[in-house]
């Protein structure tokens, strides 16, 4: 794919941009062209099935990772020419957490951090610490899985980030560790002026924070947009239809299940309500009911894995 | 729209610093077994030959250990790293080729402080037998070499000389020189002991293939290059000795007593140019490495 050189009007507003980004790894094609535009101060939750791109994509934008073609910018500065300036801004917390300093103690790690970061905020993190029941004399090679992400939120949100790469953040935590952990990262989006950019495969966890949704699939953007937005274009119909009825190849259907008679059928349909009713009408089916859908299930609309005949 | 305040990257010092203080701490584990073998041996040097009598000699540019310790230890400053992966180092706000080199330099400090301590102990040692440490000198210098058969006591021409202090850096620029060396090779090469493993076993291949089929002729100008490589005038022995190793022998006089004799004298300008040479070389070589991870730029 071509490099994108037109300028963006709305680049401004974006705190993380790509354009056509491409990432393969010998033949395998783990991104293929994608546009992700991150508003500022959104909390843009990224779906996706295992192996979509998702973790890729967050190792592009912090440069642990050469794109075979495309751009990407976070608050404007190009992730591969500015690499060190872009990760000063980020807090990261990777998918699969190798950590190679187990002899150290989580404290010490933690000061270790600090280091690096000339705002990092030593009586946050310590409030952090304490929530998130952290044990900052244990070696990190002692911690469980769930101490191991705990540690690694501390690491990124301690110095304040203006934007936040979460990647499978609640990975690992028990419900109750995982919910004070929710209710830690809205404290800090009321806090603190920040972009998330998060993926999980808990969606249904994300519905009071996120504003913003994208999908992954198989390296592809399907969609994204604001939640509003795909809250109102993504709704669940049941429909009466004629004998061997077959969809409008333009309207995009996904999760159809047809009643035992056929007769009617119940899918997911993409498109405002009005605009859609309307196409189905004209194809010969008549809506009975429509029903609005949760953010998961809304997202989930996008994933082939739902579309069935 | 929400205004951003963007956050500035660490000083380059601020990062060089936090890498000597991890470093060491990384390096506690070997520091307390080095210090557990340093009493041992100061142990049996007061057993054995403060015990007897015996001057220890004072000349830290006959020990190899130094370059020895250089050689190792950029295995343990950059164990557990993951070098060629998304590794936690990488993920931190600074420059990865600068990161990179500023781990380099920070277990060189390290380094070079074990030696001072190591030229330290050897200084306090040989006071303690009574070494007269800048006392000059009577050295046997052989005029011929090699010699046949027993050496004629007559021929030995006795050069006396004071110590040169200048060849009490000899363990700093030797520890220096295999560390560079040796961090190119774990900076820069994805599978380091499969590379030395691999070129060890290739090399005795061959050796044992030539020795085989008796072909020695064919490939002794390869025989005569590795010999100027090891113990050549720039040689690795005068980077790690000035040349101490290679030209101090043992002799067996016509008398029946065998001797130290010295077949030539260390230059300090040989020494000199033959550092210069290998740690040019190594710091070639630790920024090729270090530039194995330079930032992602474009394809």
């Amino acid at each position: 794919m071509s490099r994108s050189t037109h300028a963006d009007p709305a680049a401004g507003a974006l705190a993380v941009a790509t354009r056509g980004l491409t990432k393969r790894y010998g033949r395998e094609t783990a991104l293929d062209g994608v546009d992700l535009r991150v508003p500022k101060g959104a909390v843009y939750v990224l779906v996706g099935a295992n192996g979509a791109g998702k973790s890729t994509l967050f190792k592009v934008l912090m440069n642990l990772e050469r794109a075979n073609d495309g751009t990407a910018e976070v608050f404007g500065m190009d992730t591969a020419a500015r690499g060190p300036e872009v990760r000063a801004q980020v807090g990261y917390v990777p998918e699969h957490q190798h950590h190679r300093y187990g002899w150290m103690t989580s404290g010490r790690l933690l000061r270790h951090v600090a280091a690096y970061y000339p705002a990092w905020d030593a009586a946050y993190a310590d409030h952090l610490g304490r929530a998130l029941g952290l044990r900052l004399d244990r070696r990190v090679g002692a911690g469980s899985k769930g101490e191991s992400r705990r540690l690694q939120l501390v690491m990124a949100l301690a110095h304040r980030p203006p934007l936040l790469l979460l990647d499978e953040p609640t990975d690992g935590l028990d419900p109750v560790v995982r919910r004070r952990t929710l209710a830690l990262l809205a404290e800090h989006l009321a806090d603190t002026p920040t972009t998330v950019l998060m993926s999980t495969h808990q969606i249904y966890e994300m519905e009071s924070l996120a504003d913003h949704v994208g999908v992954l699939n198989e390296g592809r953007l399907a969609a994204q947009m604001p939640r509003d937005e795909l809250q109102r274009t993504v709704r669940r119909y049941r429909v009466a239809v004629p004998d061997g009825w077959e969809a409008p190849p333009d309207l995009h259907v996904a999760g159809m299940r047809r009643s035992r008679g056929g007769r009617e059928l119940q899918c997911t349909l993409v498109g405002e309500e009005r605009d859609v009713t309307a196409r189905l009408a004209l194809a010969g089916a008549e809506v009975s009911e429509v029903t609005p859908l949760g953010l998961e299930d809304a997202a989930l609309a996008f994933l082939p894995e739902e579309v069935s005949a | 729209m929400m205004q951003t305040a963007l956050h500035p990257p660490p000083h380059l010092r601020d990062a060089l610093l936090e890498q000597v203080r991890v470093v060491g701490l990384g390096l506690r584990r070997p520091a307390q077994a080095a210090a557990v073998l340093a009493g041992l041996a100061t142990l049996l040097v007061a057993i054995i030959d403060l015990g007897q009598g015996d001057v220890i000699d004072f000349h830290p540019e006959d020990w190899m250990l130094p370059g020895m310790v250089g050689l190792l230890l950029p295995i343990a400053v950059w164990t557990g790293e993951d070098r060629f992966g998304p590794g936690f180092l990488w993920t931190l706000p600074v420059d990865r080729r600068r990161h990179a080199l500023a781990r380099v330099v920070a277990g060189w400090a390290w380094l070079m402080g074990t030696v001072a301590l190591f030229v330290l102990w050897l200084l306090v040692v040989s006071l303690v037998s009574g070494e007269r440490i800048l006392a000059e000198e009577a050295l046997r210098v052989v005029p011929n070499w090699p010699f046949p058969g027993a050496l004629d006591p007559a021929t030995l021409r006795v050069v006396r000389r004071a110590p040169e202090p200048l060849f009490w850096l000899v363990p700093f620029t030797a520890a220096t020189g295999t560390y560079l060396l040796a961090s190119a090779v774990a900076v820069g090469v994805r599978h380091p002991l499969r590379w030395i493993v691999g070129t060890a076993l290739v090399v005795g291949f061959l050796a044992a293939v030539v020795d085989i089929a008796d072909a020695s002729r064919l490939i002794r100008p390869l025989l005569d290059a590795v010999d100027s490589f090891l113990v050549g005038p720039y040689g690795l022995d005068t980077l790690l000795t000035a040349r101490t190793e290679t030209l101090k022998v043992d002799a067996t006089l016509t008398t029946g007593e065998t001797v130290i004799v010295w077949r030539g004298l260390p230059s300090v300008g040989q020494w000199a140019a033959a550092t210069l040479l290998w740690t040019c070389a190594g710091l070639a070589l630790v920024w090729a490495a270090a530039s194995r991870h330079r930032e992602r730029r474009r394809a």
